[in-house]
């Protein structure tokens, strides 16, 4: 096969990450491309979770899709709600020992989705023991495997020489070794992933791979290597692994981030515990410089103590999601206000209130281009991949800097939670500007001399004595309500915005992806990049040649690129695609550019747009439909 | 001289104020502990103290309403070298920034935060601050005062500050004494300041203090230094209960010192000892005109972990 999809589901606390992450790198390992996805509850243990994966041997896999072809369950609940996933001629692995349980007798899931299952249980014959679900699935060509885990664990036990109990702290391995199995995946790399994750405590990697190559064993015994992958033509000699989270804390990290702030907050906060873990930047026992990470209060104090921090010259930041930026709100004018360089990264998750907290949206657009109060310019850009927000990172500062403007880094906890493969990044690529920053200066300074849109901005402690207030102030950064000085300076901020759209090169602010024969274009940004392009791709197998135009920033507002593009289709082939109701971007694209993007395909369910709903989507919206809410996944 | 750290910005506030005894202790304060204005952050919050930074001559930030010390935390952290001084009033800091008054004392982090207190929120005519005692009704309230006072001495020693002390704002010297001893102290310092609001405020006046006052250190015995580990607990309690007296024997002074306590820049350069040899701020972060300071091979050493080396 050229590709597999995998859907590894457990309870919350059973370990199904590890598992992730060492079924990734042993894929990695082993030459293939990797995506995955995780789905969780806002609980600590004992809610559904699972991990959706994709594995390529041709590619870096860039979007999630349905069917798959291997639901591997550590529990009951995983195969209730998961069963219908599979492609007919898939697999379901399953712990045989729990045969007998009942979808009532899972407490954990929810009263809405029991119903669901209830529902299509009935609909295609099965009890609602899990036994005669297996049974059942059977019927429609799934391939059920009931392994008993109690029977594995107990011979693995005696096998490593451990008690039974402490053999079932090893339990998620069951899942990696099924996989691996029907994979055909080569113990090597399953070790060397093994060991990556647990070098440092030995006992724990020899028993990990013992029982991971005890279930490949039976697994294979079964019914073979029937997912095997092709000979990987990727070409890569080393690749990252790494989520959304880690990609971005790794380019603040080389962009020269040394102040970061923040309130704990999902999906934002394994940002911070990343620049947390690499403060002293030590490599082999020297120190590249040092990063204050700070916990604060509140988001509140993780906004202004970065401000603060910028004030003094560092390149400072803090990252949050919707509710943690609702607070941020007020320190993000008084940046704009005093033309200070702040960056702020912002995942979005579901809202509004708490929302959907550990789901993903693209809601808060609207809200990241015109929160606070007043006037100011402000810069926004959207990631629309993982090497994407990596060097967006680094962007981010550099426009921050060079504008005194604050910057808003939107992602979305579709990328943040999104483990890849992703190339080391090309360090031609990676530039360092700050501007007019001054370093060193003397005595007072007209901090806001409106002589140049951009004033030289010394910091504090670079010798200059200089006064900032959230007043409106003049030029010496005193208060002043005069309504020349308030004319003249409040244009003089406002200016910056004319200043990057005009130095900012648009291609880079919008991408146009296109072979020049399409009649048809997507318009979409941040994660919605993957599921689009891959969709097109298999749009035009079936004849439908499509463009994309993925928004990278927002503000300043790529509007000449953007209307060119948009006007070389006829309105009614132009599809917003987009995680929200609002159809939000297309609201952005309509106010910069007049042009209206009638058609929608949107999804709010919180879960990833998926490859094979955007193209069902697509074709339903291309025959006549104006709206499609896509709506799949559990 | 004190007078280097005036600047040319009219004072507007109201004749009489309490502020001009506080920012006239703070000049003379900088001035005799020689420090440099291009050295010296001075940041506020919002109201009628919040526009002290502008008649300094020094680094001033004139922030948020509450968000001083948030400010503050960051400037301190970014470049330790700096001295950073909080200036903000009673409803600012105890009021709507009472969340990060108490974070700084957890963090023992060196600044110094003055805290000027008159009992009413000035700028806004003369509601009702955070410390303004229940059954109060100065004339700019319709109505007595029905919430309780919070006492910002007692807080700030169980938030963690390691120095602890009250002035009065019409005592310029006295009250520069305790700023000097507070920034000179390395940790976080708190400076009440009682002060008369003499528009809005007519219950705790000049002539009300006038004959209330009393100094700490007059009073015989009265020892408010930590001198060792084991003293802690009973020198903390003694501030907390000297702090409750209120009528016609008020204390000023010096009501808590914990020189013992490590700050946080002592204990983030324990795990991150480049912190304390240059700023994060003044660390470069670029070669070579716009290179990264972190060149790929040290990424890849850097985040080996993150990295898989192929063997397809």
């Amino acid at each position: 096969m050229e590709e597999a999809l995998i859907l590894i589901g457990g309870s919350q606390g059973s370990g199904i990450e590890t598992s992730s992450l060492i079924l990734s790198s042993a894929l990695v390992r082993a030459g293939y491309g990797v995506l995955s996805n995780r789905e969780y509850y806002s609980n600590i243990v004992g809610r559904h979770s699972y991990i959706h994966l994709r594995a390529s041997s041709s590619q870096l896999p860039r979007s999630l899709t349905y069917p798959v072809d291997l639901v591997a369950a550590l529990d009951a609940e995983s195969v209730f709600f998961h069963f219908d996933d599979v492609r007919r001629g898939g697999f379901l692995v399953y712990d045989r020992d729990l045969s007998k349980t009942k979808l009532r007798g899972i407490i954990s899931m929810e009263p809405e989705s029991r119903a669901r299952v209830e529902g299509k249980l009935k609909a295609i014959g099965a009890g609602e023991e899990l036994g005669s679900l297996a049974l059942a699935l059977e019927g429609l060509g799934v391939r059920s495997i009931g392994l008993s885990y109690g029977s594995i664990i107990s011979s693995f036990a005696e096998k490593l020489g451990i008690a039974r109990a402490e053999a079932q702290r090893f339990r998620s391995s069951i899942v990696v070794g099924a996989a691996a199995g029907l994979l055909g995946l080569r113990q090597e790399a399953l070790d060397y992933a093994i060991d990556r994750r647990f070098g440092r405590r030995p006992a724990l990697s020899k028993a990990n791979k013992l029982l991971t190559a005890l279930v490949a064993e039976e697994v294979k015994s079964l019914v073979g290597s029937p997912l095997r992958l092709d000979e990987p033509s990727i070409g890569e000699e080393e690749l990252l692994l790494v989520s959304g989270n880690d990609a971005v804390g790794m380019g603040k990290i080389v962009g020269g981030l040394r102040y970061q702030a923040y309130y704990p907050i999902t999906p934002a906060t394994d940002e911070s515990v990343l620049h947390e873990t690499y403060e002293a930047l030590r490599v082999e026992g020297e120190s590249l410089g040092s990063i204050v990470v700070l916990q604060t209060e509140d988001e509140i104090a993780a906004v202004n103590s970065a401000i603060g921090a910028a004030l003094a010259g560092a390149r400072a930041s803090t990252s949050t999601s919707g509710p943690g930026f609702s607070l941020m709100v007020e320190g993000l004018g008084w940046a704009g206000m005093n033309e200070t360089p702040l960056v702020i990264t912002y995942y979005q998750r579901g809202g509004p209130s708490t929302g959907l907290p550990t789901r993903g949206s693209q809601s808060d657009l609207l809200f990241s281009l015109f929160a606070s109060h007043g006037e100011f310019p402000r810069a926004v850009i959207s990631s629309g991949d993982h090497l994407e927000a990596f060097y967006d990172a680094i962007w981010a500062f550099n426009i921050a800097e060079k504008y005194q403007v604050p910057v808003i880094h939107l992602l979305d906890k579709f990328l943040a939670n999104m483990v890849t493969s992703m190339p080391l990044p090309d360090w031609s690529k990676i530039r360092i500007e700050r501007g007019s920053t001054l370093f060193e200066a003397n005595g007072s300074v007209k901090r806001f001399d409106k002589s140049s849109v951009v004033s030289p901005r010394p910091v504090i402690g670079s010798g200059a004595v200089i006064w900032y207030t959230g007043d409106e102030h003049n030029e010496w950064g005193h208060i002043t309500e005069d309504p020349v000085n308030r004319l003249e300076m409040y244009e003089k901020r406002y200016r910056k915005l004319q200043l990057m759209d005009a130095e900012i090169p648009e291609e880079e602010r919008a991408i146009y992806y296109s072979q020049g024969d399409e009649d048809f274009l997507l318009v979409g940004w941040g994660s919605t990049k993957g599921p689009a392009l891959d969709a097109l791709r298999e749009l035009r197998e079936e004849g439908l040649a499509g463009a994309f135009l993925q928004l990278k920033v927002f503000e300043p507002f790529p509007a000449r690129l953007v209307s060119k593009v948009i006007s070389s289709f006829k309105p009614d082939r132009v599809i917003a695609v987009e995680a929200n109701i609002g159809a939000q971007a297309a609201k952005v694209v309509a106010m910069h550019t007049g042009h209206v993007i009638r058609k929608h395909a949107l999804k709010w369910t919180g879960r990833p747009i998926y490859t094979m709903e955007l193209v069902q989507a697509v074709k339903r919206l291309l025959a006549g439909s104006e709206r499609e809410v896509m709506s799949y996944g559990k | 001289m004190a007078s280097r750290f005036r600047t040319d910005v009219w004072i507007d506030w109201c004749p009489g104020c309490g502020d001009f005894g506080i920012v006239a202790a703070m000049q003379k304060a900088f001035a005799e502990l020689n420090i440099e204005p291009e050295k010296l952050a001075v940041v506020s919050g919002i109201g009628c103290s919040g526009k002290t930074p502008h008649f300094i001559y020094a680094n001033g930030v004139h922030t948020l309403h509450g968000r001083g010390i948030a400010f503050a935390t960051g400037i301190k952290l970014a470049n330790p070298e700096l001295t950073v001084v909080v200036s903000g009033g009673d409803g600012d800091l105890l009021g709507i920034g009472v969340a990060h008054f108490v974070a700084l004392g957890r963090r023992n982090l060196d600044i110094t935060v003055i805290l000027h207190n008159n009992q009413v929120y000035g700028l806004t005519k003369g509601q009702a601050s955070p410390t303004l005692k229940k059954g109060d009704k100065p004339k700019s309230l319709p109505a007595p005062n029905i919430q309780d006072p919070v006492n910002p001495i007692a807080l700030a020693v169980s938030s963690g500050y390691t120095f602890v002390a009250r002035g009065y704002a019409m005592w310029v010297d006295h009250l520069k004494e305790l700023i000097k001893a507070a920034i000179a102290h390395r940790g976080s310092a708190l400076v009440e300041v009682l002060q008369p609001c003499v528009t809005y405020n007519d219950l705790y006046t000049g002539d009300y203090y006038k004959d209330r006052l009393y100094k700490l250190e007059e009073e015989p015995g009265w020892d408010p230094v930590v001198r060792s580990p084991a003293e802690l607990d009973e020198k903390a309690a003694r501030a907390i209960v000297k702090s409750m007296e209120w009528g016609e024997r008020i204390p000023v002074g010096v009501f808590f010192v914990n020189p013992l306590a490590e700050t946080y820049e002592e204990r983030i350069a324990k795990r991150n000892p480049g912190f304390s040899i240059t700023p994060p701020a003044r660390q470069p972060i670029s070669r070579n005109g716009g290179e990264p300071i972190i060149s790929k091979e040290e990424f890849r050493k850097l985040f080996s972990d993150y990295i898989i080396i192929v063997r397809g």
